[in-house]
């Protein structure tokens, strides 16, 4: 059994506190130096019936993603975390309380659907909450207390936690949260350890906790912030709201303007306006709202108008489940708009990719004067990881390819023809700088035009000038782990779910199967040489995604013509490691057997 | 088409277990479940004093592996604390709220350890050995080569004796009249059966009677039991073992008849036509003895329960025990009990 490695599931209704349970648990584990992931699931509704899950994977190595079963479950709330009990591995925990107030009908309570091969811990929670602080709202402390206790947790680093969670509270809170903790711990301490969960200690020690724990949205806000952005305008929609609340909370420190606009359309309007003016310039949305994007879009692309749009997506099609995940949006992003509107679209694969995407989306904006788009969905914009600062701020400060001075007597060209296909750029105001701007096809000087050949070069000039971005030499667009050269299956994925990808590559390695991963962030335009050269290495090719189409295999087998098995799933959940390993052991055993 | 029969066992030491599988083999449509007041799945007591020698894995004692109760289909209650039984409505009760409906009710609840008043306050300050984890604590709070003092000395204590002195352990036993316990040592015999628990290398003190039991040592991690006369006597662990008492407490609302345990017939009928009982927990009728009367031991329990099962299974069967219950002293000058045959 792995003791450098431990999941654990925290499972109640709406207004348990269990999301607030799993929050501390995964800081005060961070702070201590492990390496953490975490993801919530929560429901659509505020409080009182739906289910939430809060899963956080405590290892002292890197880990890709959370794992298929947990170690622990953490029961809340039988009602909800029943169904979840599946989940736990064998000689696993199950803890749940063992004192309801309400009486239960036959099979209502978790002894009645522990499996033999689980250990079941029962704790009075609401007692033991109730003895401690006076009510039972603390039972959500009260069992991380007990999961301290029980497997040895260092508990310095919970005090911590809870003190710097409750610190706008009334300090009795405080105190009160911090004598659940330790009731908790006391009966955790107390109980005779039957379960075979281990945590060794934290790998790198002190030097681990140096790092900090983001979710992808987090990292967004962070990169936005260490890009210097300057300008945000943006309309609340899940899973995209939370990079405005916090960039509401920090801009203004820095000099920085938010805008809550009427819509998405205004949104997007102000965002290409501000960048137009030269202030870096973002928005952020889900699939919904770049829906209505998508028509200003193509103005940013005809008019080269640099912006960055954020892309949370969830489960669609229209409203659809807002608090689920999927990577549905795909088409949309790449493809979404009228005419031949190419613009870049960058897909981060993890936590640390959101921040390095979300910065050096406005450099490739300004690098190439066009929207960017960085493609996130909600299990990425809301799972926690650890990460490590990094030392120096890497995002370039903005001014690429600005024309400081017009030369006297000359008129200045907004869309001339260069080299690299972009064309030097002035602000509004600038002297000499004057253009017409619009988003009607137009020729050099900016000028209404559709003749064939002005089409047909300004076509050119607007995919050509991106072509230079898939040779970035500061950003991962795509990459390959594991076997080197030829291997028995490939697996090509984007977005959120390479986590997945990258656990089950690492397990069939284990098995003794060649396999190789490749994730690709760049997906617009694609690096089409570097995914051949992959997919030319591998006798099957396999493309995980969560989307009912395939979208990403199609964008790929359109691209270059190479068959591949697609594994999609819309459950409205991450991709299970399984599901992979299990087409991954499918293919390289029929190959094998061919 | 009928709902297969609710079978609930309460209960899961030999009897319970050999009652359900027992049930199984016979119907193999009923609906079996097994409530259980411990954390693990079934494993004999006997083979507790396994703990000092070779066994460090409650898996490694477990006399199914998990895996037996799914392929049985057998629901197993584990942390699961009956509280009440309602025999008109034919329901149980449990501490944690939930209410659970039976067809037939098989009570194999056992009994658990007595401990005499005057002692009752020092509880917290006594090792048990009635489960896995109990004896594990045990063997932890005892160092190696250390001292266990014994009170009374039952069957089950002199049995977990034999182990400790085997395994280099210090065992004195003070002993009184629970010593030999459930056997009935007539006085001319007693002596000579303490001789041969000495020859067997425990330590025994007669006629001493304790009256508390004190935290001693740095930690307060050693004991010191003080006797009536201000002697004292210091150890590691101190351990009852006066006996066992019925568990029938959540049984007294439930319309069966109750003398120290379930009163049941010679076929572990209860006075309820749909709760039947076996093991510890039950008093069985004797037409010799024209009496109800207790049968102890690990051969006496297995067979209970696979009696009772048969029998509401529709066989007509009576339980007859093990016909020689007599403590004896064997060629080596060791005491030796039937009731520790397995």
């Amino acid at each position: 059994m792995k003791h450098n490695d431990i999941q654990i599931a925290i499972c109640g209704s709406a207004g348990d506190g269990t999301i607030a349970a799993g929050d501390i648990l995964k800081r005060a584990m961070a702070r201590a130096g492990y390496k953490v992931i975490a993801f919530d699931l929560y429901p659509a509704e505020i409080r009182g019936f739906g289910k939430c899950v809060a899963r956080v994977r405590i290892t002292t190595e890197q880990a890709y993603s959370l794992k298929r079963h947990s170690d622990v479950l953490v029961s809340l709330d039988d009602s909800h975390a029943i169904p979840h009990v599946g989940e736990v591995r064998d000689y696993g925990a199950v803890i749940y309380d063992d004192n309801p107030i309400a009486r239960l009908p036959e099979g209502g309570h978790m002894t009645a659907h522990v499996r033999p091969s689980q250990v079941p811990y029962g704790l009075s929670q609401r007692q033991i909450s109730e003895l401690a602080t006076g009510a039972g709202r603390s039972r959500n402390i009260v069992i991380l207390g007990y999961l301290a206790g029980l497997y040895g947790f260092p508990v310095a680093q919970f005090r911590q936690v809870i003190e710097a969670k409750f610190r706008t509270k009334a300090a009795a809170v405080t105190e009160g949260n911090l004598r659940a903790f330790d009731a908790g711990f006391e009966a955790g301490a107390a109980t005779f350890k039957l379960d075979d969960v281990v945590l060794a200690p934290p790998a790198h020690g002190e030097e681990g906790a140096k790092t900090i724990m983001m979710t992808g949205n987090g990292a967004v806000v962070r990169g936005c912030l260490d890009a210097g952005i300057e300008t945000f305008f943006g309309y609340p929609i899940t899973p995209a709201t939370t990079i405005m609340e916090r960039l509401a909370r920090e801009m203004p420190k820095r000099g920085g303007r938010l805008l809550q606009t009427e819509d998405e359309i205004s949104a997007i309007s102000a965002t290409l306006g501000a960048g137009y003016a030269g202030a870096r310039a973002a928005t952020a949305t889900s699939g919904p709202g770049l829906a209505l994007m998508v028509e200003m879009l193509g103005l940013g692309v005809m008019a080269e108008v640099p912006a960055v749009v954020f892309v949370s997506q969830r489960g669609g099609p229209s409203t659809g489940m807002p608090t689920k995940t999927e990577q549905s949006d795909l088409n949309l992003a790449v493809f979404g708009g009228a005419g031949d509107a190419q613009r870049i679209v960058l897909a981060p694969t993890n936590v640390e990719g959101c921040y390095r995407c979300a910065g050096k989306a406005f450099e490739l904006a300004e690098a190439h004067q066009t929207p960017v788009i960085v493609l996130m969905d909600l299990y990425l914009s809301n799972r926690y990881e650890t990460v490590v600062p990094p030392a120096a701020n890497p995002f370039a400060p903005k001014g690429a390819k600005t024309l400081d001075k017009v030369t006297a007597g000359e008129t200045y060209r907004r869309y001339a023809a260069t080299a690299d296909h972009v064309s030097p750029r002035t602000l509004p105001g600038q002297e000499g700088g004057m253009h017409a701007i619009t988003g009607l096809e137009h020729d050099e000087f900016g000028r209404p035009s559709d003749q064939a050949k002005v089409h047909m070069a300004m076509s050119a000039k607007r995919h050509d000038k991106l072509k230079a971005a898939v040779e970035h030499p500061d950003l991962t667009v795509c990459k390959r782990f594991g076997d080197e050269g030829p291997v028995d299956v490939g697996i090509l994925g984007w977005g959120s779910n390479f986590g997945e990808i990258l656990e089950a590559m690492y397990a069939t390695q284990d098995e003794g199967i060649r396999c190789a991963a490749m994730k690709v962030v760049m997906l617009s335009p694609l690096p089409l040489e570097r995914i051949a050269a992959f997919l030319a290495d591998c006798k099957e090719v396999l493309v995980p995604e969560l989307n009912y189409e395939g979208q990403f295999a199609n964008l790929i087998t359109g691209a270059l013509g190479r068959p591949v098995t697609r594994l999609t799933r819309v459950t409205g959940a991450p991709m299970e490691v399984e599901e992979i390993l299990q087409v991954v052991r499918s293919l390289a055993g029929a190959r094998t057997a061919a | 088409m009928a709902e297969p029969h609710h079978n609930v066992i309460i209960g899961h030491g030999s009897a319970g277990n050999g009652a359900a599988t027992t049930l199984r083999e016979r119907d193999p449509d009923c609906r079996i479940t097994i409530i259980n007041m411990g954390s693990l799945p079934f494993y004999n007591r006997y083979d507790l004093p396994r703990v000092f020698q070779d066994c460090d894995d409650w898996r490694d004692i477990l006399a199914h592996p998990p895996s037996y109760y799914d392929e049985q289909r057998i629901t197993l209650r584990r942390n699961s604390r009956v509280v009440d039984v309602d025999g008109r409505a034919r329901t149980i009760t449990f501490a944690h709220n939930e209410v659970m409906h039976y067809d037939r009710l098989l009570v194999c609840a056992g009994g658990r350890g007595y401990l005499p008043e005057e002692l009752s306050d020092y509880r917290h300050l006594m090792h048990g050995f009635g489960s896995f984890e109990a004896a594990v604590s045990m063997r932890e709070a005892l160092s190696d080569g250390g001292t266990v003092i014994m009170l009374g000395g039952d069957m089950i204590g002199l049995d977990l004796a034999r182990t400790l002195v085997a395994t280099g352990r210090r065992v004195v036993l003070v002993a009184n009249d629970y010593t030999f316990w459930p056997h009935r040592v007539a006085a001319d015999e007693r002596d000579g059966h303490l001789h041969a628990l000495t020859h067997m290398g425990i330590e025994v003190r007669d006629g001493a009677h304790p009256i508390a039991v004190e935290a001693v040592g740095e930690s307060g991690s050693a004991r010191r039991l003080v006797f009536e006369d201000g002697a004292t006597l210091e150890g590691d662990v101190v351990m009852p073992f006066y006996g066992l008492v019925p568990s029938v407490e959540f049984m007294l609302r439930s319309g069966v008849d109750i003398e120290r345990g379930l009163l049941v017939d010679p076929w572990l009928r209860t006075t309820d036509e749909n709760i039947w009982a076996a093991g510890d927990v039950c008093q069985i009728w004797s037409d010799e003895e024209k009496a109800y009367r207790f049968y102890y031991g690990w051969t006496n329990v297995r067979v209970m329960g696979e009696v009772v099962a048969r029998n509401v299974t529709g066989a007509d069967e009576t339980f007859a025990g093990i016909e020689d219950e007599r403590l004896r002293v064997d060629e080596k000058g060791h005491i030796y009990s039937p009731f520790w045959e397995h």
